[in-house]
């Protein structure tokens, strides 16, 4: 049987009573219904397996991208009118299945990439916007899709016409595809894409800096999910034998199965497994025990259900589930204070500074009236570290942004040697990525929901596409952080030091040979401000050339090759840190005029 | 014990009686009880109770009494859900169903795989029994009986009625767009340009619409004579009111049955906007009784059970037609599916026999060939039958 | 011409009843940013409320308000405390989305319930008697909606910007955290904001039960297109939801007649979808920022 449970994932491996549990709940669901024999058994198993299976590829977007969609059935009834059309020309519903599959991954793309710029409520609507769309044209093109009358299929029977007499074969097909949609699910999860896809969700603007190219891995997601929708779509066409635009391209129906996936566990690979296991029976009797008694009261029983359900398990089914286990107490992130930091040795001597690796010239920045970087240069050496200082809304972080790819210069240039030695001239944050560049931000960006590993491999990710290798690195950059004791802690329990840290750690994951840090050592305490001072040297010893925008001037001072200083957008002065501090300018920028006059 | 009560009871504990209910005879009612076809599938599965307590009260069909076991198709995925139940879980012998085409079709195909004898009273679409299924029969007229009539209507009655040649009128068709709407108003569409008749626009929108004023604006700038509208009830009234209140005035219009056919519609819109509205649909109360007997004693039975008048002529036909089927299984000798088909197969009740006015007769696909629509007319706030002849109850009325 | 000045008319007078039920929407979704899914059914309520008032009491459907508008106040209100308000912590935003699409769910059963699946009709009071203005024809009831969106909206505007409680509402939603910092009760404030919402539907199905036969899946007409309204105008945007609404209205309509009714749907959301792809901020929104690099 399949990789599910194969005992190299991890995830199944730590959590063997959950497999277990799983593999027991996926058995139940097969032979539940071949032992009892009953027809009407089937149909509510095969129900399960069908709405398992949307929910769980809905998931893929709308739990690990976090990308809320309420227009599935697009893919669902995409899928089934591909189905239908070619069996009805004679073709069998398994080629039409890809055939559907195809076309949906194609319109998911198309009409997802504009709305990627939406976020929450409004991605949701302009997806039943969509949704709706489809509906009115799917009545509209009669000739193609039979209009509101529907379509039906000839009556065919046979494996190969996916019509049958008998439930049992449709339990099979139903389960094994609801099987593919879990396995998806899985690898993606536990792989490079699952990975992205949570970070892309937690933090865009950090996964970006991590060099993921946020728009396509949601794009993946979305035409994975579209192409299993669309599957199921046309396997439920088959077993309804009949489909029309309003059962197919239903609200109500896209909602359902969104919901399924968040009362089972929104994000989690087995969650919307769970929700339909536990829902699809409870609206199935619902309906058998108080559908005759009286008009709308299992409707109204089911609302209520639901209303309850989400109020209870805001975390849905899984969350609840995960509350169980006691957290073992190398996990509690209260500790991170106290641990001791492993800085890496240094080594004996620094390699000496080398070529130009980065050369910004003339950049020109306005915000609306504001002229917030007026004709910035300066360029950066091989294994050195510059710092870039000046007082607060002097505008460091829009150079950061402007020499990251985060922002665009009104005017100026910024380029980056690449490894064959040439200029590069890069525009978006993955490009700066690919040459090597890697920034943190000031404010820590965090993937909240990810553990501490799992965080730092989303950096590693970027040099090995392995999961044991980019795990491998993590963990080895974990060690040299200091962030060893606490892996397996959620990021969104560390201490302001400690995600300082993480933040650096992601970065260094990446391996990079141009490092920015934003203060990365704004509000932690002396101790931990030596040691990162430390780990600074070694990062550098290793030829990796730093700009470090930094306040703590102990730092700057023993750190710094060369200091610049920005005011009101401007460079003041450079030099040798020495120097810079003793400068009249930069002294009147930080202090005032008051105290230079009254120095003299 | 109450009715639904009993039903409760005897679907807990269903394993238990299955051995000993020997004087019970199951049969699923197969309708939707919830969701926006509420309201009309709890009236059509109305006239199916009432004929079971009626053949029940005559010593039941083959000795046995006729248990009705309630299935809820409220959508389609459901409705093939709920058929299944109803023949493994229930154990019915037969499935009585189901006003929506749709349902009908999905819940059919079980029913067809499955070997069980599946009655539609109700459901219009042509798709129904277009399939040829063996264990499918349908009593109800059709969408086509629909168009058909109307078409015959205008070209016999209104016309003349108007003192104007059936050519000379533009004729605008306008229909919600589901299955329901789009079919009727094809078959219009087909009949009249067989006639003849000068169709100028054909149009659907949504039934879910809250403005028709752009149809209606429409409609008034081609000058159209008469308006065919298939329609269900919000969008019946929405069209009447609106239409009043542009001050537009065809000559006729014809309601495709839906709205068109409801007491509550006549009271939304006023008494006198919808006088004199024509209507197309199944037999409905206020007809020449010669013609269908057994109407009063309907709804006498209506009025006795649910203490109000029947809301539409759904309950009426469904209860016809389970009333004939009802007959031929007691007369099938036992209740196996084949015995069940070879009895339904043979009835043979001529036209004007029952209180729908309408025979019946198996024909093509098991489609009831004897089955047919009245035309009818709201008069004084009341929807009387007009046509054909045979059955009217008052003569058309015209507005001049 | 008079053709084209008529169907504007109707679009306009769409739009009045599209801003009615809109801008109790806007206060929910631009102040406590949940997706109320339940809106039209909170609508549903009300106009079943005003049809028994008016068929059980006799009264005139505006002299209902007086009841229906705090109703739904408390329903608005117990709807917030009871059910967003302890899912503001949940892990997942969508939660609070879920919410009120069971509790939509749970109304429209329970109206089926309560009333059947007949439509009722609310007496319509002589508010259907047609109006000539000029060459083009509406209703009284229309006219009345219109004027009451428009002097809603000056009402509420006036509320939000004149007094302490509008201020501090506007302060919760445009950072919650800080306006918590300066001493204001976020909670309430929310609790406040759904309560008015939701009074402002009070008085839209108030005014609209006379004109539309009310049903237990009404509400489902309207609640697409009044999110639609209330993106289109602006996240919050009180007087942006009027504008939106009219917009909305006058495509409606006129799409409807020189494109054709069955699409006049796709028109409305094709046009929803282009605005909320090039301006996802809304007409009148300001931007909102689109990253959190800082």
């Amino acid at each position: 049987m399949p990789v599910t449970f194969s005992p190299t994932l991890p995830a199944i491996r730590r959590l063997t009573p959950a497999a277990m549990g799983l593999v027991a709940l996926l058995a139940g669901l097969f032979i539940t219904p071949v032992l009892i024999g009953d027809e009407f058994v089937y149909h509510v198993f095969i129900t399960i397996c069908l709405f398992a299976g949307l929910s769980t590829a809905w998931n893929i977007v709308g739990g690990y991208a976090g990308q809320l969609s309420l227009g599935h059935a697009i893919f669902y009834g995409i899928g089934g009118y591909a189905g239908v059309i070619l069996m009805n020309m004679g073709i069998s519903p398994w080629f039409g299945m890809f055939v559907g599959a195809a076309i949906a991954a194609v319109v998911a793309i198309v009409i997802s990439y504009p709305c990627f710029r939406l976020h929450g409520p409004f991605f949701a609507l302009a997806t039943i916007a969509f949704l709706e769309v489809f509906r009115v044209l799917a009545l509209h093109f009669r000739d193609l899709t039979g209009g509101a009358m529907g379509m039906m299929i000839q009556l065919k029977l046979g494996w190969e016409w996916m019509v049958f007499r008998e439930r049992l074969p449709a339990l099979i097909i139903a389960f094994g595809m609801m099987l593919v949609c879990l396995i998806v699910a899985q690898v993606i999860r536990s792989h490079r894409l699952g990975f992205y896809l949570v970070a892309t969700r937690e933090r865009e603007s950090a996964a970006r800096a991590a060099g993921v190219q946020t728009v396509k891995v949601r794009l993946t997601a979305v035409a994975v999910s579209a192409a299993l929708a669309a599957m199921l779509g046309t396997f439920h066409a088959m077993y309804l034998t009949f489909i029309e635009p309003a059962a197919m391209f239903s609200l109500p129906f896209s909602i359902q199965i969104a919901m399924f996936a968040l009362i089972g566990g929104i994000g989690t690979v087995y969650g919307p497994l769970l929700g339909a296991v536990l829902l699809v029976p409870l609206t199935e009797f619902a309906r058998g025990m108080l559908g005759a008694e009286a008009l709308g009261l299992h409707g109204f029983v089911y609302g209520v259900v639901l209303v309850m359900a989400v109020l209870f398990f805001p975390n849905g089914l899984m969350g609840a589930l995960q509350r169980f286990p006691a957290p073992k107490a190398s996990q509690d992130p209260k500790v991170v204070q106290a641990a001791p930091v492993a800085a890496a040795p240094r080594a004996a001597e620094r390699p000496p500074i080398g070529q130009e690796v980065m050369r910004v010239e003339n950049l020109q920045k306005h915000f609306g009236g504001l002229h917030v970087t007026n004709d910035v240069s300066f360029s950066l050496r091989e294994g050195e570290i510059l710092g870039l200082i000046g007082p607060n809304g002097a505008g460091k972080t829009t150079v950061f942004n402007m020499i990251s790819g985060f922002l665009q210069a009104d005017s100026g240039s910024v380029s980056v040697l690449d490894r064959e030695g040439r200029f590069q001239a890069p525009t978006s944050p993955s490009d700066f990525a690919a040459l090597g560049v890697g920034r943190t931000f000031q404010i820590v960006q965090p993937f909240a929901a990810m553990t501490v590993e799992e965080n730092i491999m989303v950096g590693a990710f970027y040099r090995h596409h392995d999961v044991h290798d980019a795990r491998e690195a993590a963990r080895e950059t974990a060690h040299r952080m200091g962030l060893g004791p606490w892996l397996d802690a959620e990021a969104r329990g560390l201490t302001i030091g400690g995600l300082k840290r993480l933040e650096v750690a992601r970065v260094m994951a990446m391996e990079p040979r141009i490092l920015l840090l934003d203060e990365v050592m704004a509000g932690i305490n002396q101790t931990d401000v030596r040691r990162a001072i430390d780990l600074m040297l070694s990062i550098r010893d290793t030829g990796v050339s730093i700009i470090a925008i930094e306040h703590v001037m102990q730092a700057v001072m023993s750190l710094s090759d060369r200091v610049i200083v920005l005011n009101s957008g401007e460079i003041i002065a450079e030099g040798k840190p020495q120097d810079v501090v003793r400068d009249p300018h930069v002294i009147e920028a930080y202090l005032g005029k008051d105290f230079v006059h009254a120095q003299h | 014990m109450t009715k639904t009560a009993l039903m409760t009871s005897s679907a807990l504990a269903l394993a238990l009686l299955a051995g000993q209910a020997a004087a019970e005879v199951k049969f699923g009612a197969l309708y939707p009880f919830s969701g926006g076809l509420a309201l009309l599938g709890e009236e059509s599965a109305r006239g199916l109770e009432i004929a079971v307590d009626e053949i029940n009260a005559a010593g039941g069909v083959q000795g046995e009494q006729v248990v009705l076991e309630r299935g809820d198709a409220v959508d389609n995925n459901q409705a093939i859900g709920e058929a299944r139940r109803l023949i493994s879980v229930a154990g019915v012998k037969a499935i009585f169903g189901s006003y929506s085409s749709a349902r009908s079709i999905a819940a059919s195909q079980v029913a067809e795989l499955a070997g069980i004898p599946y009655f539609e009273l109700g459901a219009v679409a042509d798709e129904v029994t277009a399939r040829d299924f063996k264990y499918l029969f349908r009593t109800n007229p059709t969408a086509d009986h629909m168009g058909k009539l109307i078409v015959n209507m205008i070209v016999e009655k209104v016309a003349p009625g108007l003192g104007k040649d059936p050519k000379d009128l533009k004729i605008g068709i306008i229909h919600e767009d589901s299955s329901y709407g789009t079919s009727v108003a094809g078959h219009q569409k087909r009949y009249g340009e067989e006639a003849g008749l000068n169709i100028v626009t054909t149009q659907g929108y949504p039934a879910a619409t809250v403005d028709m004023s752009s149809i209606v604006l429409d409609l008034k700038q081609r000058e159209v004579d008469i308006v065919l509208q298939t329609s269900y009830q919000n969008d019946s009234v929405l069209f009447l009111q609106q239409a009043n209140e542009a001050g537009f005035k065809p000559a006729a219009i014809i309601g495709g049955g839906g709205g068109y056919s409801m007491l509550p519609t006549a009271e939304a819109v006023g008494s006198d906007v919808i006088e004199g509205v024509l209507d197309a649909d199944f037999t409905q109360y206020a007809v020449n009784t010669e013609f269908t007997p057994g109407l009063e004693a309907f709804v006498a039975a209506y009025k006795a059970k649910y203490n109000e008048e029947p809301r539409s002529g759904h309950s009426l036909n469904n209860y016809v037609g389970a009333m004939a089927v009802l007959k031929a299984i007691d007369g099938a000798g036992s209740f196996e599916p084949d015995a069940i088909v070879a009895s339904v197969s043979a009835i043979d009740i001529p036209q004007g026999a029952t209180a729908a006015g309408y025979g019946v007769q198996f024909g093509a696909g098991n489609q009831n060939d004897r089955a047919s629509m009245m035309g009818m007319q709201w008069q004084d706030g009341r929807l009387v039958t007009v046509y054909p002849e045979a059955a009217a109850a008052a003569e058309m009325r015209f507005a001049q | 011409m008079e053709t084209f000045l008529q169907v504007v008319a109707n679009g306009l007078m769409l739009g009045g009843l599209f801003a009615i039920i809109s801008i109790g929407l806007t206060l929910i979704f631009g102040i406590i940013k949940v997706v109320n899914f339940a809106h039209g059914e909170f609508l549903m309520a009300g106009m079943f409320l005003t049809y028994l008032i008016t068929t059980k009491l006799g009264l005139h459907p505006y002299a209902s308000v007086v009841v229906v508008a705090p109703a739904l106040f408390v329903l608005g209100a117990l709807t917030q405390r009871l059910l967003i308000q302890p899912l503001l912590s949940a892990r997942d935003d969508h939660v609070q989305i879920f919410a009120t699409v069971g509790l939509s769910t749970a109304m429209i059963n329970l109206a089926l319930l309560l009333y059947g699946a007949d439509i009722a009709n609310t007496p319509t009071s002589g508010l259907r008697t047609p109006v000539d203005i000029g060459p083009v024809r509406v209703l009284e009831g229309q006219i009345y909606i219109f004027l009451c969106a428009a002097l809603l909206v000056v009402g509420l505007e006036l509320f939000l910007h004149r007094t302490q409680t509008g201020r501090a509402i506007r302060a919760v939603a445009q950072n919650r955290a800080a306006a918590q910092l300066m001493g204001i009760n976020a909670n309430w404030i929310y609790v406040l904001s759904f309560g008015i919402g939701a009074a402002c539907v009070g008085l839209a199905s108030s005014l609209i039960a006379p004109l539309y036969p009310t049903s237990s899946t009404i509400g489902t007409y309207f609640v697409l297109t009044a999110f639609v309204v209330v993106v289109l105008g602006g996240l919050g945007s009180i007087p942006g939801a009027f504008v939106g609404a009219m917009l909305i209205g006058l495509i409606d309509a006129l799409a409807g007649f020189y494109i054709g009714s069955d699409l006049r749907e796709a028109v409305v959301f094709g046009v929803f979808l282009i605005i909320l792809i090039l301006r996802p901020s809304g007409l009148f929104g300001t931007r909102v920022k689109l990253s959190h690099i800082s």
